[in-house]
Order: structure tokens, then sequence, then C-alpha cells
């Protein structure tokens, strides 16, 4: 990478670069026929190759009765191929259908289970005392047949040969727009990595399908129900989003988790799996012409498909404020939401750099709320753009008697100061310094740089990665008044107010 | 860049066709040298070491400091006062710049300006880009010699620091932690203890003063330099920095001291009412200084292969892929230069398979201690721990910390090098003799967090039950007032 020149200008005229030259990646791109799209970065100074790809898919592309699959998906792609992961492909498969059918049919019972609930002849549809006998007896076949399928198996072989390959950070992850998997591979094995990933999208099985919807629920149960405030953060979320399908969760609702057939993984795989749906990067030490080569010999093999569909529903725009009030094992604390604006909008940064003057140590929460008045432990304020919509938000934890309601009043009245005050020059220099100085740091390290561009991408445009501290830097404190005006109109927020359960930490 | 790759990469004959098995792929060589310690290693004229590691990829550069100092040193009425005094090294301001003005400065230069107390090391960390390194060395240090402990802004830390100590019982994972760490090595022992609200009263401006003098000293400093710098100015600059310090001092008495208490072994469980039981059971191995001792190798292919390595390795293929009782499970074997450190196998089950994730823990223990490991998991385990070695140099901020780690806890740098060899030397043999050398049966501590009454019966199927494990006898640990620690009625 060509160092930039900079200018090194005296602190008195403010700015910490002349700005003249902003960070920037050279990214080499290239597209295959089947539509799939790669982003190189050679990194010759590193022994490594950072590797990865996006799936243009979240939970927002689902519906209800699927919520969660995306995310369980991500699980389900670690599974192996017809030809990783068994040591009979034939038999292995008719097992994976055989226990479909069985599936069916537990399906079925489960469906007269749901009768009896809205009866209210039983409680949790899905409670193990309330499985009536016939099911009993179809798990003990379905148990069978994984028994027998597991000789056959070669456990987890995809994360083994990885594993012995000296590959590092096999992972993935699932938000509402996106799903990433991502490895670190020594790099004289880049062919490696060429060969899994394209093996695993060219010809998945989704074996031990059912097993693994069990690790999804304890995922959830670890991440949402045993933390103190998991659940209501979901309540909230389906309360700020109106009609969205952000309003869900990316885990998904337990329900659905027990109910997904095989059949409606295998249709959302071939929907968003498409190579025009993905793309993929790489980062790090390698030859661009023989990477190119490579993804044209391996991920060529994937047959062209039609466009993923779009999501076509809009938030609604709000109408009403909206307040939930939780009792938890946690601190008071708030949280206000607004609607804001999608990934790459044009008001996007100024909303960045609102969010940079409320954040810090010298940052305006900070000092009116821990400070100053002594309200609170612990503050801040995001935008969260995604790729449909956008969000921000205003949170603060409580110090000492301060109640939720004297937070939520200390963080409208800051709110209130930027529309109403003006923003002295070097208060909003400093957030711009600090952005220079974020466009550098987001550039060392491979890894990193892999996520970002996979991320952006996924959003919309990786080329995001190399304009938004330009474009953040242009912006006015006009343009940041503007926006905080249009945006966080106090009458349309979303409030969370969170008290400390009442007393009694239960023995 | 430093480190010596020697890549004959790609572009060789790559074959044009796609082989049936990944294990058909053919690949170069990837030569890797572990870099030369001595080309990094700096001293200054009052002998503090200096690691560089200069990169001018980007315009960034990273200080840090290390010392050799804690919360061991403390007062055992005044428990905190180490790390009070780091946070408040950074929130207090300078003798120069009120707290206010020394925040607005270091975020108006964009440099992330750092500083902690931590129970056998504090350290404080300054990164920043090219242009305004002078001044932002001027007033990291200005804060490491001239700090001015504020005595408002300290107020607000203990103000802060009790809002932390509320949520103590919250999360199932916090409540797990702390009873770990006492039924391991004891509610009084440094590492293990907890600030309650009595000591933090106890604690005055003055105390942080002391400890700063006392402690924040160069004598007890590793220095690293990583990023955009030439070697010879930063050492000029930093040994202007660092001599001369205010005041009189000696070195810090080193190491720590070592615990008393003999764990018992057994069932704990900490109430609370969640649907899943969040575990670790384990115990604690001896505090390492040998470096040399080929066992260590063995060991990390033992754990490698026990619960180390994902889904590669037993515990978590069995307890996660095989049953789907977990979304994490695994193992791990801490190595500690400085006190003993622990194996632990973790895991978080809905409360009612707790019991069989148990018993299945237990059996892979058992196993690795009686059958030898077989050749593939061995030679899988090897690669692996070879392989992902290079990646520990890859950038000059990681070859500075490696040697400046080594000279914080004593170790020759000569360890990286026969690392590698070490490691190909370890037999299925050598494995087995350390798990049965390391891991005890006898002594492993079990605790849970969750709902006892669904824990206790074990699942549905009837698989395992809490009855069947550590001789069916459980000890309820109460819960704890948040900021006395003491017993909730």
């Amino acid at each position: 990478m060509k160092r930039a020149g900079f200018g090194i200008l005296s602190l008195l005229i403010c700015a910490i670069t002349d700005g003249s030259e902003v960070a920037k990646v050279p990214v080499e791109t290239f597209e295959l026929s089947n539509g799939m799209k790669f982003l190189a970065v050679v990194r010759p100074e590193l022994a490594t190759v950072s590797a990865g790809w996006v799936a243009r898919v979240g939970s927002a592309n689902e519906r209800p009765g699927i919520t969660g699959m995306s995310h369980f998906f991500e699980h389900m792609m670690f599974k192996g191929s017809r030809t990783l992961g068994t040591r009979n492909i034939e038999r292995d498969l008719q097992i994976v259908e055989e226990q479909e059918r069985l599936q069916d049919q537990m399906r079925a019972v489960y469906r007269e289970q749901r009768e009896r609930y809205r009866l209210g002849e039983i409680g949790d549809p899905f409670a193990d005392d309330a499985r009536p006998p016939e099911l009993v007896e179809l798990q003990r076949r379905f148990d069978a047949l994984t028994e027998e399928q597991r000789e056959l198996m070669v456990k987890d072989e995809y994360d083994r040969i990885y594993t012995a390959a000296g590959a590092s950070g096999l992972n993935a992850f699932t938000s509402e727009d996106v799903t990433v998997y991502f490895l670190t591979v020594p790099a004289n094995k880049l062919e490696l990595w060429f060969w899994m990933e394209s093996d695993r999208l060219l010809s998945p099985v989704f074996r031990e399908f059912y097993s693994e919807r069990d690790v999804v629920h304890e995922e959830r149960r670890l991440r949402t129900e045993s933390t103190p405030t998991g659940e209501f953060d979901e309540v909230f979320d389906a309360m700020f989003w109106q009609s969205h399908p952000y309003s869900w969760p990316v885990v998904g609702w337990p329900s659905d988790l027990r109910s997904y057939s095989l059949a409606q993984a295998r249709e959302y795989f071939e929907t968003y799996y498409a190579p025009g749906n993905l793309t993929a990067a790489l980062v790090g030490n390698f030859d661009l012409e023989e990477a190119r080569a490579l993804a044209e010999r391996y991920f060529g093999r994937l047959p062209a498909k039609e466009p993923a569909p779009d999501v076509v529903t809009l938030e609604m725009d709000p109408r009403a404020e909206k307040r939930m009030v939780a009792e938890c094992d946690c601190q008071p604390q708030v949280e206000l939401r607004y609607h804001s604006v999608p990934f790459r909008h044009r008001d996007s940064y100024a909303l960045e750099v609102l969010a940079g003057l409320l954040n810090g140590r010298s940052g305006r929460l900070y000092k009116s709320l821990v400070l100053e008045r002594g309200l609170a432990a612990d503050v801040a304020a995001s935008q969260d753009s995604r790729k449909y919509a956008g969000a921000f938000s205003l949170y603060a934890e409580a110090r000492g008697g301060a109640s939720p309601e004297d937070l939520e009043r200390a963080l409208l009245e800051e709110v209130r100061r930027i529309v109403d005050e003006p923003i002295p020059e070097r208060e909003l220099q400093k957030v711009k310094n600090q952005i220079t100085a974020s466009a550098y740091r987001q550039l060392s390290g491979g890894f990193h740089l892999l996520l970002q561009l996979l991320l952006y991408d996924g959003l919309g445009d990786w080329e995001y990665l190399n304009h938004w501290a330009e474009t953040t830097l242009a912006v006015t404190d006009s343009d940041v008044k503007r926006a905080a005006e249009r945006y966080l109109d106090p009458e349309e927020r979303t409030v969370g107010l969170y008290y400390r359960e009442r007393e009694g930490v239960k023995p | 860049m430093n480190a010596g790759w020697a890549l004959s990469v790609l572009l060789s004959a790559a074959p044009q066709s796609i082989p049936t098995r990944p294990e058909e792929l053919r690949f170069d060589e990837l030569r890797f040298d572990v870099p030369d310690p001595a080309r990094y290693r700096h001293e200054l004229p009052n002998g503090v070491a200096v690691y560089v590691a200069p990169d001018s990829t980007f315009p960034l550069i990273s200080i840090r400091i290390q010392l050799r100092q804690g919360s061991y040193l403390e007062p055992e009425h005044k428990v905190g006062l180490a790390g009070l005094t780091g946070s408040l090294l950074r929130s207090g301001g300078t003798e120069r710049l009120d707290p206010a003005a020394f925040d607005e400065e270091a975020e108006f230069l964009a440099a992330g300006i750092s500083a902690f107390g931590g129970d056998s090391r504090a350290g404080a960390n300054l990164d920043c880009i090219t242009p305004v390194l002078d001044q932002s060395m001027d007033l990291f240090f200005e804060m490491l010699r001239h700090p001015r402990f504020d005595e408002a802004r300290l107020t607000v830390e203990k103000e802060n620091v009790l809002e932390a100590m509320r949520q103590r019982n919250d999360e199932p994972g916090d409540i797990l932690a702390r009873e770990w760490d006492w039924l391991l090595e004891g509610e009084k022992f440094y590492r293990s203890r907890r600030m309650t609200k009595d000591h933090m009263d106890a604690i005055a401006r003055g105390d942080l003063v002391v400890f700063h003098e006392k402690y924040w000293r160069p004598e007890n400093m590793v220095v690293t330099v990583s990023g955009d710098v030439d070697p010879a100015k930063i050492l000029v600059k930093l040994d202007t920095y660092l001599s001369n310090w205010p005041g009189e001092g000696a070195p810090a008495d080193w190491p720590p001291p070592q615990p008393t208490l003999e764990p018992r072994p057994g069932a704990y469980h900490v109430e609370k009412d969640i649907p899943q039981g969040t575990v670790v059971l384990g115990h604690s191995v001896p505090r390492w200084s040998d470096w040399d001792n080929p066992e260590r190798a063995a060991l990390q292919i033992m754990n490698h292969i026990l619960g180390g390595s994902g889904f590669t390795s037993r515990i978590t293929k069995r307890i996660r892929s095989d049953e789907g009782l977990a979304y994490d499970a695994g193992s791990s074997l801490g190595f500690d230069a400085l006190g003993p450190g622990s194996f632990t196998v973790s895991f978080q089950s809905k409360n009612d398979t707790v019991a069989l994730a148990t018993e299945i823990a237990l059996e892979e223990i058992e196993r690795i201690r009686t059958e030898p490991a077989g050749d593939e998991e061995i030679a899988i385990a090897k690669a692996s721990l070879i392989e992902t070695f290079p990646r520990r140099f890859e950038s000059a901020a990681q070859i500075a910390g490696i040697y400046a780690g080594d000279a914080f806890i004593g170790r020759s740098h000569d360890y990286w090098k026969s690392w590698r060899d070490q490691v190909r030397a370890v037999t299925a043999d050598d494995v087995l003799r350390v798990a049965r050398k390391y891991l005890r049966p006898d002594a492993i501590v079990f605790l849970v967090v969750g709902k006892w009454e669904e824990i206790a019966p074990g699942d549905a199927n009837g698989r395992a039950s809490m009855k069947d494990l550590f001789g069916g006898e459980v000890t309820h640990l109460p819960l704890r007032d948040p900021l006395t620690l003491k017993v909730l009625p």
C-alpha cells in the first residue's frame, strides 16, 4: 500500500491532517459469468490470506413461519457436502430422505398439538411431557436412523480438513441483512479455500438438520433467554419496527425453529445462495491472476440463477410515540430509538457525525449526563444503518437514584441543544479528526479489512469503504442540525424503560 | 515487513483440473523463520527494555507499556486500589490539564490513550496516527508522570464502580466467574478477591497518589513500540520521557504471592431462574516456569484433541455436534507463569441436560487419560499448531508484543525457536502420559449457575441426572449481596 503524503499542520489550525489525502484501499474486482463477484486486496507483507464470502440474505428475507432460517442456514453450511462428511453418500442421502418423511409425520402431529394448545388442552405444544405416544414412537424411529447415519458419517470433516491445514478463525455470522462466512489460511493454501467453499455451495447436504436445530435453540437460550435484557430487546425491536421484517429476531421465534422442513431449507438455499447473490473477498499474500483463474475454475461451476427477490415491505412512517416498560435483573436504563435512514443514504453521514458529537469522554452525553449532572454511569449514541432502513439510538444507564425517565429527559435535552444551539467549529473538527484516524485504522489487519469488504458489499457496495470518510468530512454543522431535527422527532420516538426488578434478589 | 517470509508460492504448475478430494491438492512449501529477537530488543540507559517493530505500511503507531505490579500490592482493606489507580490515571487529568481538558485534547488528536491496573500487570497504551505522534506522546507521558488524580473525577469513578457492583448478580456468567475464582483460590487471594463498597469507601485520593508513586515507575516497565517509527529516533524520545522520573523508587516485589487454599472437589450450584445452566468444571494446574519442559507441547496437543479446537475436538463434537446439548462447549488449559493455571471444561445447556453434558465431559476426560489418542487426531493437532504458528508473528505489533511478553514473565526469547520442533516430537505416549499426570478427575470442581429443580432430575429421557454425578452430592452456594458480598438472607 502506498503511503498517503501527509501535510502536517499545526494543531492551532485544528485539522490533524490536511485532508487532501484520505486513506483508500486498492481493491481489485472481477465478476464470473454466473454473476458471482470477487474483491481482492493483495498484501505481500502477510503470511496468510483471509478469505470469505457474503450471501445477501438475512432475517429480513424471511417471513412468519420461517423466522431464523437465515441464521439456521449459517449452521447447516458447516455440515458437509456429497464429498465431505460421509463414507457412503448413497445411504447417507437415503437416510436424510427417510428422516424427512418421519419429520413430515411429526409435523402433522404437531399441527394437532397446536390445535390442542389453542383449545387450552395442553400448555407448550412442544413440551416433552406433552408428547402423544405416536410422537414418541416417531422420534424413536428417527433416532435409530440418526444412529445409522452416524456410523457412516465423517463428523465435522469440513472443520477438520481446514484445521489440519492450518486454517484459523473459521466461522460465520448472520445479521438482518447478510450472512458472512470467513477464515484465514496460510498463504500457500489459498486453493484449499477455493476447493472447500465451492464444494459446499455446489453440493451441500443438510445432514443433522434436526439436531442442529437443538444447538440453535441453545444459542437462543444463551444469548436471549438467559441474559438480563435479551427477551426485552426482542420486545423492543418488535415494537419499533411496525411493518418491516426487521421486527423479528435473527435467531428466529422458538416455535418457527421447531417447525421448518428440509424442503423449506432447500428452497431458501436455491433462492438466496445463487452465485449472483454472493460476493467473495480475499485479503493477503496471493497472486491476483492466479486467484482469478482459481475463481473461474472452482466457482465458475455454480450455475447462474434468477436474481433473488427484493424485500418489498417498506417501514411505515411512525405515527405515535411508543413506550415499553420492563422489569429485569438489570441496571435502570433507557433507550430512545428513532427511525432514521439506511446504509449509504445521503443523510447517514450527518447522523454519524451527530453520534460522534454525542459520544466519547469529551462528547456531549458523557459531559452532561455523567459528569455534570451525575445521572448516568454509561451513555451512548449510534446510527444503525441497515440495508433497507435505519435507526438512531440514544442510550443511558442510571447512576445513583436517577430513574429511566430522568435519563430520558436529559437525553431529549441534548438532542434539543443540537437543534437549537450553534455547534462550535472545534467540536465538529474533533469528530472529523477521529474520522480521519479511523479511516487509517480500518486498513490495518487483513482479517478486519476482509470483514468490512464483505459487510459493505453485502449491504450495498464495498466502495463505501473508500468513500465514507471523505463524504463524512464534508458534513457541515447545518447538515447535522437538519438531520437531528428531521429524524429525532420527539413525538415519533420509541422508548424502552428498564427498571431493576423489585426487591428480592430471588433465592 | 520485518518477519522472514520465504514464500515460494503460487503460479507454479497448478493443475487445471479439480481434484475429487481436498487431500489431493498439492501446496508449495511456506517457509517461516522466527524473527530474530535481537533486532527488536533495545535497552534504555536506565535499564528499561524496549521492543521496537517498525512498519511504515500505514501512518499508525502503537506504544504499549506493561508494568510488573498489580493488586497483590494493595492493602487488604483497600481491595480495588490498583484498579482505581489505573482508571483514575487516565480519567483524572494531569497537573497541567484538568480532566475535561485532557480528554478534550486526547480526543481532538484522535489518540487512543488508556491505562489499567490489573492483578499482576498494569499497563498504559497509546494509539495514534503519525502526524500527531509528538503531541500524543507528550500527552501520554504527561499522564504517566504527572497525573492529577482529580478528586471530583474520583467521586464519579467510584459512583460508576458502585453501579457496576450492583450488576454482579445479573449475568449468570458473572456469578459463575466469581464463585469459580473463590472455589479455586478463596475469597482472600489477590486475584480472586473482589472489591466491596467498604473497600471502596476506604480508598482516598492520597492512596492513589502513593500507589502511583511507588509502582507506576520505569523500574517496573517493559515497553513496546510498533508501527510508523524510526527506531533510533523513538528510543531517544522514550529516553527523554522515561529518565529522571519523579521521586525515588525500586522495582516492585515480584513475582506475586501464591495461593494457599486447597480447593474442595465436588459439585456446587448457585440458583438463578434461567432456562439454561451455565457450567464450568475443572481444577488448577501448577504454575508454569520451566518453559523448556517438552510436556507443554504435549499438553497443548492433548487439549487440542480433548476440547480446545472447536468441532475437531472431542468434547465439542460430542456435546454440541452429536447431541445438540450446547452452542458453546470446549476445554481450555491455561498456563500461567505467575501462579497456578487451570484446566477447565465450559458449556451452557438447558437446565435438564446439564447432567447429560457433564457426564459426557467427564467421560471424555477419563478417556483421554486411559486410551492413547488416535494417530490422525495427533497429526491434525500437530499440523494445526505448526501451521498457525507463523500467524503469531504476522504484524509488527504482534512481534514486538510476543517478545515484550517474554521479557515481562522472564522467559527466554529462544522459546519460540524450538517451539515447532517440540510440537513435532510429541508422541501418542507423551499425550497419554501428560493427560494422566495433569488431569486429575478426583480433584474436579463442578459449578453450575441455573435452576436447580430442573437441573437435578436431568433429562426427560432419563439419560443422566445429577444423582449419578459427584457422589450425588451438591453444595448450594448462596447468592451474595452485590455491594458487601455478604451472604444474602
